[in-house]
């Protein structure tokens, strides 16, 4: 139970205060920002006590969204719950900024209104949302019986996620499979940890209450069917199947289906959501190998060496890449040789970053730098952070295919055949790390 | 802005919002209440417009509405009676065709804090809980409970709680756990909601409609339920199978409380669902957003405390990553410490010793804490990768590696002659006062091993008219004592010194009365100072030997997935690091004093129930044995139980996790065998014996207490007893 909701920005002037209950004083407002956002201290832990209220925090580029409880409540409840009003707030104005909350004040404060009653959740899908609020705000005269009724079915309906009589003349559905790869790879090229999470997005515009049947090289299915078709194409298929450590859905999915079938099928809510989420850790593609070099040569120049490989397909293209090298913070100095792309010293960021906007696949690129230092006295080691790396691919690095997306709307005149389907794989970098 | 010439701005919001020409331009009109709600957010007292915002609520506008409202429902307590001007319009609103102007209305006339509220809104409440919208409905429900917050200390209208029970099968899900809420905040002083079988059992079957944050609230109210017989309990568990593997890691987390409740009899159903939420548990822990990862690493911390090894395997996704917040860094050492196995336990060493020289220095020092936590383990390897550290001769380094030292000595006396011999070879001065405060610690209770201590210990007493930290000087007074007691010749004229200049020169009294108390100790002879000042040097608990216990999961289940896990420690792992400068003061004198803390509040009629047995401070072996020749015998009696044939480990072990504390006890093959024991209760202290005759011969008891209490007494033999026949039982 949330006793009230506060957002901030990044000089701890509230943008937004809602309180929910009378627990909660006018001063909390200010206990948080006093206590949280003014400390000279890094923050210690998103959930914060001050006089026996509990303040937790998420932090959106400088915005900071706090909840405010009395109560003895469920933390990660409350995380989930804060992440998700972003996400209602995203889908209303786009990104959340200070600006943008200026701008949108008075739909965020309609928005907490029906978000939360007396400090608990009521509606939190964006989608039933639309029909309460609309950018313009609704007037009450101009309300149609037929808008109404709507409205009725729509909040006693069964299904939560999706209301009735969506039409569409075009049925068409977009399937993005979005993953960030995370890894940490010693100087040697030891992989220390690298795990893949990944997202299935989709965005449906389809007629009717359609069922819809999802199939992916999931290495558990592929190893069923394999077990009733020929040896060979099990044998085929064994190298292309991967396996997912563990996936979690939206709540459309029915579950008992995915545990005795593993056969993942919904009805699918209108519009963009998330339609799975998974992690794998096996067989992972690296999309790049980078390998470090530094040498200190006396006691005020450094020589760095970075090499990129790029480990996929010649015919795909990685896109946006981005190496940031540390520096040490007493440079004084740097040059910088790069065979391609564009590198740059920021002093600021204590970093060499270096840009190369695109890059096939099984190719190599350097860099090399001299960094000249500062003599000073403080005999401190420089602790040398990671090399990272930043960039997008378009295959996803797990190894996820999907293999059909089958659509069926038994009362409706369209077949699966008539649906338009896209499906895109994006692999982008989540830490993506090098110790040197 | 807000606090400048506000009084300015208020005035010409009021001149502008009851201008006619400014009432007609709708847009205009709207504009200046917008910039009302801005200005109340940032703090300004608008309250003075309240007049004028009244006005504004009649209008077709739903977002002028909502606006009005909101203002409203602010400072409806400051003004009650233009308020009730207000109530006119909403209760109209209340009849509108249109639901969501219903609802709305409703809303927020129960949402005005003001006395005297309830007759108004009462009946319209009544009438909303059977409208056919559920939009309403939902706000009806949670409006029975507003309207109780507003008199809590009325009776509870039966007619309502009723009528919300019966909702309860309403066909909206929103509704369904709205009703729970509402229940639960009305009969709070009853006991909350009552959950009987019907109830539960129509709940079960409605989670799958429910939204997640419902869900996660209906889980909890089913904690209330017992299910009747064993069949019953595994249907239910079947029904919440799936939602282990929810996608949101509060549902599993809610989820898996329930499981561990409900099967509190079945070991291996407990086993089972904690095993299977490992997986998302995981996942969690490496979520994109570092909350939700914070809040996953806390949980995780908590299954660990029953199964350490579950996770075992995993223990690379606890490598902490470079961008990460400290507080998550932080819990990740913890959970790798408890995590190091024989294989993995270099790997582990290897990623910690990259934490040592991080840019936070609190960092590097828990860092070096979580080695010295392995270390009582892996000595060997440990002590390497601490005595490299010190070669960095950085301060914090320094001082947290000997602070760990210390707390490693104690622990684990066998790596004593490792680190005495390190701390001789010369290390660094630590710069801070906890530094200064372990290498003290340590050249005072093992002088004798360093030759070089003495010296060391007099730099320190010459600049001790520099020192600033008096708990250094305490330290330091203690130190020097013990150290004339084992090496006088060399430490004599720097003891006189240092106590002439505490005494006459000090200006901290506490420093002062220290240097007095030893100064009259001394004068009572060594061998008098020697019992009071020399305590045991290491951990006499022996917790190295016994292993980390495996709790119970019933220690942990019941504050699970609350706020308990997140605040529990604080991030700093040290806590758990004893503060040994303390040490002299489990002297003789006090240790005749049961451990004030462990006292349970108890007079002397209590019933035998109430009784429990603590640890409190630990015993040495000269006052047990003082003790046990003083006493005299109370009680002696055969206990029927040979001796258990398991390992003197596992004795000690189990008889500490039932309070009891071994002293000594002869090797497993000798006859007659004997041991000792003691245990505290209620301000008494228990003195036993056990005592074996020849092999298989059933054990004879003799009991010796201080002050005496035969409540405690029956309670600890029959606490004795069942720990005995356990054990045999095995």
């Amino acid at each position: 139970m949330i006793g009230g909701l506060f957002i901030y920005n990044h000089k701890g002037e509230v943008l937004i205060s809602r309180v929910y209950r009378d627990d909660i004083g006018r001063n909390a407002v200010d206990a948080f920002r006093v206590n949280v956002i003014h400390a000279r201290q890094q923050v210690r832990s998103p959930v914060t006590n001050i006089a026996r209220t509990s303040f937790f925090h998420v932090k959106r580029s400088n915005i900071w969204l706090a909840a405010v409880t009395k109560q003895n409540v469920n933390a990660a409840m409350v995380f989930e719950f804060l992440y998700k009003m972003c996400d209602v707030m995203a889908a209303y104005f786009g990104k959340i900024s200070e600006e943008n909350i200026k701008n949108n004040f008075v739909l965020i404060y309609e928005l907490l209104d029906e978000i939360l009653d007396f400090g608990y959740p009521q509606n939190s899908e964006t989608g039933a949302l639309k029909t309460f609020i609309t950018q313009q705000g609704i007037k009450s005269q101009h309300h149609t019986k037929e808008e109404q009724s709507q409205i009725t079915s729509q909040v006693t309906g069964q299904i939560g996620w999706r209301r009735e009589g969506i039409k569409y003349r075009r049925n068409e559905l977009f399937l993005d499979v979005l993953e960030s790869v995370n890894l940490l790879m010693s100087p040697q090229g030891q992989v220390l940890s690298a795990h893949v999470s990944g997202r299935v997005v989709m965005k449906s515009y389809l007629s009717g209450m359609p069922e819809c049947k999802f199939g992916m090289n999931d290495k558990i299915v592929i190893d069923k069917q394999g077990k009733g078709g020929t040896t060979d194409d099990s044998g085929k298929s064994g190298k292309q199947s991967i396996a997912i450590d563990d996936c979690t859905f939206h709540q459309c999915v029915r579950l008992s289906k995915f545990d005795s079938e593993r056969s993942i099928s919904f009805i699918p809510p209108d519009g963009e959501y998330e339609l799975m989420r998974y992690r794998t850790t096996k067989d992972i593609i690296l999309p790049f190998r980078v390998i470090p070099l530094v040498r200190e040569v006396g006691r005020t120049k450094l020589e760095v060496k970075v090499v990129i490989k790029s480990n996929f397909k010649p015919s795909l293209l990685a896109q946006k890449i981005e190496v940031r090298i540390p520096t040490p913070l007493n440079t004084s100095g740097v040059q910088v040789i790069c065979m391609k792309g564009k590198a740059k010293y920021k002093a600021s960021e204590n970093a060499i970053v270096w840009k190369i906007k695109r890059m096939a696949g099984m190719k190599e690129s350097q860099i090399s730098a001299e960094i000249e230092l500062l003599p000073t006295n403080d005999k401190k080691k420089w602790a040398r952070p990671p090399i990272s790396m930043n960039f997008e691919v378009p295959f996803a690095p797990s190894g996820l295919k999907v293999r059909y997306l089958k659509v069926f709307e038994p009362k409706l005149n369209y077949s699966d055949h008539d649906v338009i389907k896209w499906v895109r794989y994006i692999g982008r970098s989540g830490i993506y790390e090098t110790r040197c | 802005m807000p606090y400048f010439g506000s009084e300015e701005m208020v005035k010409e919001l009021k001149r502008a919002l009851s201008n006619p020409h400014v009432q007609s331009d709708r847009l205009r009109y709207k504009n200046y209440i917008t910039k009302v709600i801005r200005y109340m957010t940032q703090g300004l007292d608008v309250s003075s417009l309240f007049m004028d915002m009244v006005k504004a609520s009649a209008t077709v506008d739903i977002v002028q509405k909502k606006l009005v409202y909101l203002y409203m429902c602010t400072y409806a307590s400051d003004k009650p009676d233009l308020a009730l001007l207000a109530i006119n319009t909403l209760r109209k609103d209340c009849a509108d065709p249109n639901p969501m102007v219903r609802g709305l209305a409703l809303r927020n006339m129960c949402n005005f804090r003001m006395p005297g509220m309830t007759e108004y809104i009462e009946q319209p409440i009544v009438a909303a809980l059977r409208d056919k919208a559920s939009y309403v409905r939902r706000v009806a429900v949670l409006g029975c409970a507003k309207m109780h917050s507003l008199q809590p200390n009325t009776e509870i209208d039966g007619r309502i709680v009723n009528e919300l029970y019966a909702l309860l099968r309403d066909p909206d899900p929103v509704v369904v756990v709205n009703c729970l809420r509402a229940l639960e905040e009305i009969l709070k002083d009853e006991g909350g909601v009552v959950i009987n079988k019907p109830i539960a059992h129509h709940l079960l079957n409605r989670m799958k409609e429910l939204d997640s944050w419902a869900q996660s609230e209906v889980l909890n109210f089913l904690l209330r339920y017992h299910p009747r017989s064993d069949d019953e309990l595994f249907d239910i568990l079947s029904l919440l199978d799936s939602f282990l593997q929810s996608s949101h890691a509060h549902v599993v987390v809610s989820t898996l409380r329930l499981f561990l409740h409900l099967a509190s009899a079945h070991r291996a159903v407990q086993a089972d669902a904690l095993l299977r939420t490992s997986a998302p548990l995981l996942a969690t822990c490496s979520a994109v957003s570092r909350e939700l990862r914070f809040a996953g690493l806390c949980h995780v911390q908590q299954v660990m405390r029953s199964q350490p090894g579950l996770f075992a395997t995993h223990y690379k996704r606890f490598f902490c990553g470079y961008s990460e917040p400290s507080y998550i860094k932080f819990r990740k050492m913890e959970i790798l410490v408890e995590l190091v196995n024989d294989e993995n336990v270099s790997l582990v060493l290897e990623e910690l010793r990259s934490y040592c020289t991080d840019v936070s220095p609190e960092l590097a020092q828990a860092a070096i804490a979580a080695i010295g936590r392995i270390a009582r383990t892996y000595s060997e390897k440990c002590l390497d990768i601490l005595t490299g550290l010190l070669a960095l001769k950085q301060d914090h380094i320094t001082s947290a590696v000997i602070q760990t030292f210390r707390d490693l000595v104690w622990f684990c006396p066998q790596s004593t002659a490792a680190v005495c011999q390190t701390v001789e070879a010369g290390v660094d001065r630590p710069q801070d006062s906890e530094g200064k405060q372990a290498l003290l610690w340590l050249l005072g209770a093992h002088g004798d091993q360093m030759g070089s201590a003495p010296y060391v210990m007099e730099g320190y007493i010459d600049g001790l008219k520099t020192e600033l930290s008096s708990t250094v000087k305490m330290e330091l007074l203690t130190a020097t004592v013990k150290m004339f007691l084992c090496r006088p010749a060399e430490t004599q004229d720097m003891l006189g010194r240092l106590l002439h200049y505490c005494i006459e020169e000090e200006s901290d009294v506490c420093v002062r009365d220290r240097a007095l108390l030893y100064y009259r100790l001394l004068q009572r002879g060594a061998e008098e100072t020697r019992r009071v000042v020399t305590g045991p040097k290491s951990d006499p608990s022996m917790s190295v030997l016994t292993g980390r216990q495996e709790e119970p999961i019933s220690e942990w289940a019941s504050t699970f997935n609350t706020l308990g896990p997140l605040a529990g420690r604080d991030s700093c792992p040290q806590t758990d690091a004893i503060s040994a400068a303390d040490q002299p003061s489990y002297s003789a004198g006090e240790e005749l004093l049961p451990g004030s803390e462990d006292v349970t509040l108890s007079g002397p009629g209590d019933t035998e129930e109430e009784i429990s047995l603590s640890l409190g401070a630990p015993l040495s072996h000269e006052s047990f044995e003082k003790m046990w020749l003083d006493l005299e015998i109370l009680h002696r009696q055969a206990l029927g139980v040979s001796r258990p044939r398991t390992a003197p480990d596992t004795l000690q072990a189990s008889l500490q996790l039932e309070k009891i504390q071994t002293l000594a006890f002869t090797p497993a093959d000798t006859v007659p065998w004997k041991a000792y024991i003691y245990t505290r209760s209620t301000g008494t202290l228990i003195l036993a014996e056990l005592l074996q005759g020849a092999t298989d011969e059933s054990l004879v008891l003799s009991v010796k207490q201080q002050p005496v209490n035969q409540h405690a007494i029956r309670r600890f033999v029959s606490v004795l007893k069942s720990v005995l026949q356990t054990l045999n039982l095995e």
